[in-house]
């Protein structure tokens, strides 16, 4: 065991499983006194995380190559532990209005997180496999979470039914790909002669990522999870696990698969072009919020994929500039429909929002800001995202599918513009309760960084992913 | 039982060689398990002022004998409702499943059907295996009772097995190996050798031999954990709609698997073959030993005492159940995962400490 | 010796894989499955990893299998329900069905290449044992521990889907029934006849 190696490589999450295991201590111990503790101090550890994974940004190979971290990865990872822990922060009204306040809840985001960390580092597939596991099992867990509310129980059986077979196929494809290349090392694999069962294969690894990342046509769990899970259990799906599975979906791809492009582009591409339609035609129809945001997030999900499709040197820094501000709007997103509550609980149907603009005039400010920023509108985050994933889909040649990308934008701005015309036009309905701290301030930040105040700190980010990238 | 092997190389010869020595232990096992039963009856009766057994041969002796024919001559029922053919195999299965256990127990130096390098882990999966009697023959019955019972043993089955795996882990540790043949050899010499008295780890092994003799009757179904046939609640358990050769079957199934759990104490924590005095030297060429052959004569010594071993064990299995009351379900679910499991991966966690500083020691 | 162990073995193990799927009885299914894990640990027998061999039966068969037989018994499966559903599905599953066969044949095609010539199954080791300890626990660790971490979100998972402490509810504490004491329970009172207490 070479420590120094190990520090180097895997600091944020060794140290993430040990607050972790500490934390289940603790709460063994303490029980219901650490209930709304361990929401905070939940939220400090993922932080403390993400500072450390900047901090060790360079990283390193550990674990006899079954690890391996670069800035690439160190980037996104930070990202996921910062949105994770804002999650959980924004979590804490919602659990303790609706009495679902448990220490259990920080515990499973935190080994969620962990989860990621591992999938984003995994240099073999067997650590990716385990780190899946690790992120999905906690992710089915947090959407049952309400155990008393038929849906949320439904919510949690379908996703784990569902994410079962893709962990399934994700296993078949990688026995595969291991009998054919004769090793599970990323390095290995890239290396290894190309032929016919390494293509079958990594159809089976793509087919299960892509349920992952809920691209078409494996989106169809989405919508219902959405709908059923509790809203700040879909706040944190949304934001940081989307991020971390569509990273993880580039490394591998890039990396062990890296020479063979030609053979999954087309894949990727048609998974790409079908997430961008169904998301965009799909949303057109929806009246509850959350099955919404559903629907773009299967969008979004292949707006990203076009990135993913240009290739390592210039679809790499895109797709992750992309999925971080997308993450963090998406934070900001949730965050609004997490104040969406009147007196006897929470309401999720659009027409709810109906008037926004004179009862609680800046929540539907941000709220426009941030549809906006998503739909992609110029001066926002948003517009950038999209702006530097097409432009990586041209660099790369890829002319019909930024084509099919733009047509999609054309049409989900009527379901985006259908929310704010709603919100600014609709009859007055009564306020909402007020919302709490921490979500009004969440809401606020995700609201300016939507802002292209920040186009610096995504240039610096490109470049910094860029740099990586050009050495990986 | 290498020593009787060598002298042929045709591949027959040596097929016919192990069905003998099958055909051998399980004969012996049989008859050994006959007069266990009128043992273990006597002593129930014992405790209770009675006679026990005590018309059929002398000192009732053949009593077993007498039983056995009484069930092989007796109408075998099957109730209409049942699924037939998993009815009937469920008792198959019991005996065999605990038969074949047998396979692996060193019974004296080189008596051993099959010397396997993973002997724990066989007796371990074939003993797990006999779950599937009971909650086969409780589920083909299509009876109330009988399911009730044989869904008991399935959780009583599993969760006794946690802790009996670890405590097989402790004695893997201490001996280095998982051949059962190597267990026993590593405890040669006297009892202060044996894994159960060795010193210093007495202080964890000894209290190990008690949770493994105490999950073991949990396993077998043995009171005070006989909940899968507690008569007064499920009249008999998953036996009762067995009559006949199957209820025999089941019964002898049992049976062999409570002397297998007797023979298994003996090999892992009291020196298996070994006498408690270690080699006295008594027996050179000039005596008995010389007429026999060493070894042979050596193996006659080390079974006698293998034999005494199992028989104490079981004393102990019968004066059990002769002296405490059942238990309550939820009292033995608690004992099982809230008690045995915690010391017994202490004392994993304790021994392998004190393995890892010995051999660090050594070296 | 070892080929025809092989095809009986195999052959056993495909039709109990069969019968699982075509039982009409779950139950029967589930003792199919429970003889397709058995018979699989004997080809690995064959091929000398006796450990995995053991292993397979001690947690597929010993535990899982035991688990999902008893939630099968307990649960009362409607089939002739189950079938109905089955046919509108059939043509399009039947589809994913050839497709998958298709891929499986065209790559069990490829296979000759890369098939190894020799198999063992303990290198570097005597026994089966040591080959897998030697790997899990240096050159693998990384990954037998984040395997821990899988099974404690389980483990933790199962407890928040499933315990309720609910209030009100009269419960059992050990402690106190050991702790009984003869004088916290039974009182001797003199009574004089004729006077009562």
């Amino acid at each position: 065991m070479n420590w120094d190696e190990i520090f180097a490589a895997a600091t944020p999450e060794l140290y993430l499983a040990f607050a972790g295991l500490i934390a289940v201590v603790l709460g063994a111990v303490l029980r219901e006194r650490f209930a709304t503790v361990s929401i905070k101090a939940g939220a400090l550890i993922l932080l403390g995380a993400c500072a450390l994974s900047l901090f060790n940004i360079e990283g390193g190979v550990a674990f006899n190559g079954l690890w391996e971290t670069d800035r690439f990865t160190n980037l996104a990872k930070a990202v996921c532990y910062f949105c994770a822990g804002v999650a959980l922060l924004i979590a804490e009204p919602y659990l303790v209005k609706e009495r679902l306040i448990r220490y259990e809840y920080a515990l499973l985001v935190i080994f969620a997180s962990l989860g990621m960390g591992i999938t984003l580092s995994a240099n073999d597939l067997m650590t990716l496999y385990l780190g899946i596991e690790t992120l999905s099992l906690s992710s089915y867990v947090l959407a049952a979470f309400n155990r008393d509310s038929q849906r949320s129980s439904e919510a949690g059986l379908k996703y784990f039914v569902l994410g079962a077979l893709a962990s399934g196929l994700i296993l078949y494809g990688s026995s595969l790909v291991y009998g054919f290349s004769g090793s599970t090392n990323y390095d290995a694999i890239a290396q290894a002669e190309f032929g016919i069962g390494l293509v079958f294969g990594l159809v089976l690894l793509i087919t299960g990522l892509a349920f992952k990342v809920s691209a078409a046509p494996l989106h169809v769990w989405t919508p219902d999870v959405y709908e059923g899970a509790p809203t700040p259990v879909v706040a944190f799906f949304a934001s940081a696990p989307k991020l971390a599975s569509m990273v993880v979906f580039a490394t591998i791809l890039f990396e062990a698969f890296g020479n063979a492009i030609d053979q999954w582009q087309d894949v990727i591409l048609i998974i790409s072009g079908a997430s961008m339609l169904i998301g965009a035609f799909g949303a057109l129809r929806q009246t509850n919020l959350k099955r919404l945001f559903a629907y773009s997030s299967i969008g979004n999900m292949g707006y990203a994929l076009i990135a993913l499709a240009a290739g390592e040197d210039i679809g790499g820094p895109a797709l992750l500039v992309y999925m971080v501000i997308y993450a963090l709007s998406q934070l900001g997103i949730f965050g609004v429909l997490l104040s969406m509550r009147r007196r006897g609980g929470m309401v999720e149907d659009i027409s709810e929002l109906s008037g926004l603009s004179s009862t609680m005039p800046w929540l539907a400010v941000c709220m426009t800001a941030l549809v906006f920023s998503v739909a992609g509108i110029p001066p926002l985050g948003g517009f950038f995202g999209k702006l530097v994933v097409f432009q990586a889909g041209v660099e790369a040649g890829l002319w019909p599918i930024v084509i099919i990308g733009v047509i999609a934008s054309v049409v989900s701005l009527g379901y985006y513009l259908r929310i704010i015309m709603i919100m600014w036009g609709g009859d007055k309905l009564a306020p909402f309760e007020n919302m709490s701290g921490t979500v009004g301030i969440t809401v606020s930040a995700a609201t300016i960084l939507a802002f292209p105040v920040f186009t610096v700190v995504i240039g610096w980010m490109m470049s910094l992913a860029g740099g990586s990238f050009s050495l990986g | 039982m290498e020593q009787f092997l060598g002298w042929t190389e045709n591949p027959i010869l040596l097929v016919l060689l192990s069905l003998g020595q099958i055909l051998l232990v399980t004969v012996v096992l049989l008859l050994a398990i006959a007069f266990l039963l009128y043992f273990d009856r006597k002593v129930l009766a014992g405790t209770m002022l009675r006679k026990g057994p005590n018309v059929v041969g002398p000192f009732g002796l053949f009593q077993s004998f007498a039983d056995f024919g009484k069930f092989v001559l007796k109408e075998m029922i099957i109730p209409a409702g049942a699924n037939k053919t998993v009815f009937m195999i469920a008792p198959i299965l019991a005996t065999t499943l605990s038969l074949i256990c047998w396979a692996v127990v060193p019974i004296a130096p080189g008596w051993v059907v099959s010397d396997l390098n993973v002997g724990v882990l066989y007796l371990l999966a074939m003993s797990s295996l006999g779950v599937y009697g009971v909650i086969m023959a409780g589920w083909a019955s299509n009876s109330k009772y009988p399911f009730l019972g044989g869904l008991r043993s399935a959780a009583q089955m599993v969760s006794y097995e946690v802790s009996i795996g670890f405590v097989l882990v402790t004695v893997i540790l201490l001996s280095g190996s998982m051949n059962l043949t190597t267990i026993v050899e590593s405890q040669t010499g006297g009892f202060w050798n044996w894994y159960a008295f060795k010193l210093p780890t007495i202080i964890v092994m000894f209290p190990m031999m008690v949770i493994f003799f105490i999950s073991a009757l949990a396993e077998t179904n043995r009171p005070p954990f006989d909940l899968p046939e507690a008569e007064s609640e499920l009249v008999a358990g998953y036996q009762v709609e067995y009559s006949g050769t199957p209820f025999l079957l089941i019964y002898l199934g049992e049976q062999i698997a409570i002397t297998l759990m007797c023979a298994m104490t003996s090999v892992l924590f009291l020196g298996g073959w070994h006498s408690p005095v270690g080699d006295l030297g008594l027996f050179d060429e000039n005596t008995l030993a010389g007429l026999l052959g060493t070894g042979t004569f050596e193996s006659l010594i080390g079974a006698f005492w293998f034999a005494l071993k199992v028989t104490f064990v079981f004393f102990m299995f019968a004066f059990v159940r002769a002296l405490v009351p059942r238990y309550r379900y939820d009292q033995l679910m608690r004992l099982g995962w809230k008690i045995f499991l915690p010391t017994s991966l202490v004392a994993v966690l304790l021994i392998s400490g004190y393995v890892v500083y010995t051999s660090a020691a050594a070296a | 010796m070892e080929v025809i162990a092989f095809s009986i073995l195999s052959a056993i193990v495909l039709i109990a894989a069969f019968c699982v799927i075509a039982a009409r009885n779950p139950v029967h299914s589930v003792l199919f499955l429970i003889l397709a894990f058995f018979t699989s640990s004997g080809l690995l027998v064959l091929i000398g990893a006796e450990f995995l061999a053991m292993l397979l039966i001690v947690v597929y068969v010993g535990a899982v299998a035991v688990l999902f037989l008893f939630v099968v018994m307990m649960l009362d499966v409607d089939f002739v329900e189950l079938k109905q559903g089955f046919l509108n599905y059939a043509p399009f599953g039947g589809v994913v069905a050839l497709v998958f066969f298709a891929e499986i044949a065209l790559v069990a095609s490829a296979m000759g290449a890369s098939r190894p010539e020799t198999f063992d199954a303990s290198p570097n080791a005597e026994t089966n044992v040591e080959a897998i300890g030697q790997v899990m626990y240096t050159d693998y660790l990384l990954l037998f521990q984040i395997s821990g971490i899988v099974l404690l979100i389980a483990m933790i998972g199962a407890i928040v889907l499933t315990l309720r402490h609910r209030p009100g509810v009269r419960r059992q504490s050990v402690e106190e029934q050991t702790g009984r004491k003869r004088a916290d329970a039974v009182e001797l009172k003199d009574v004089r006849p004729g006077q009562g207490i």
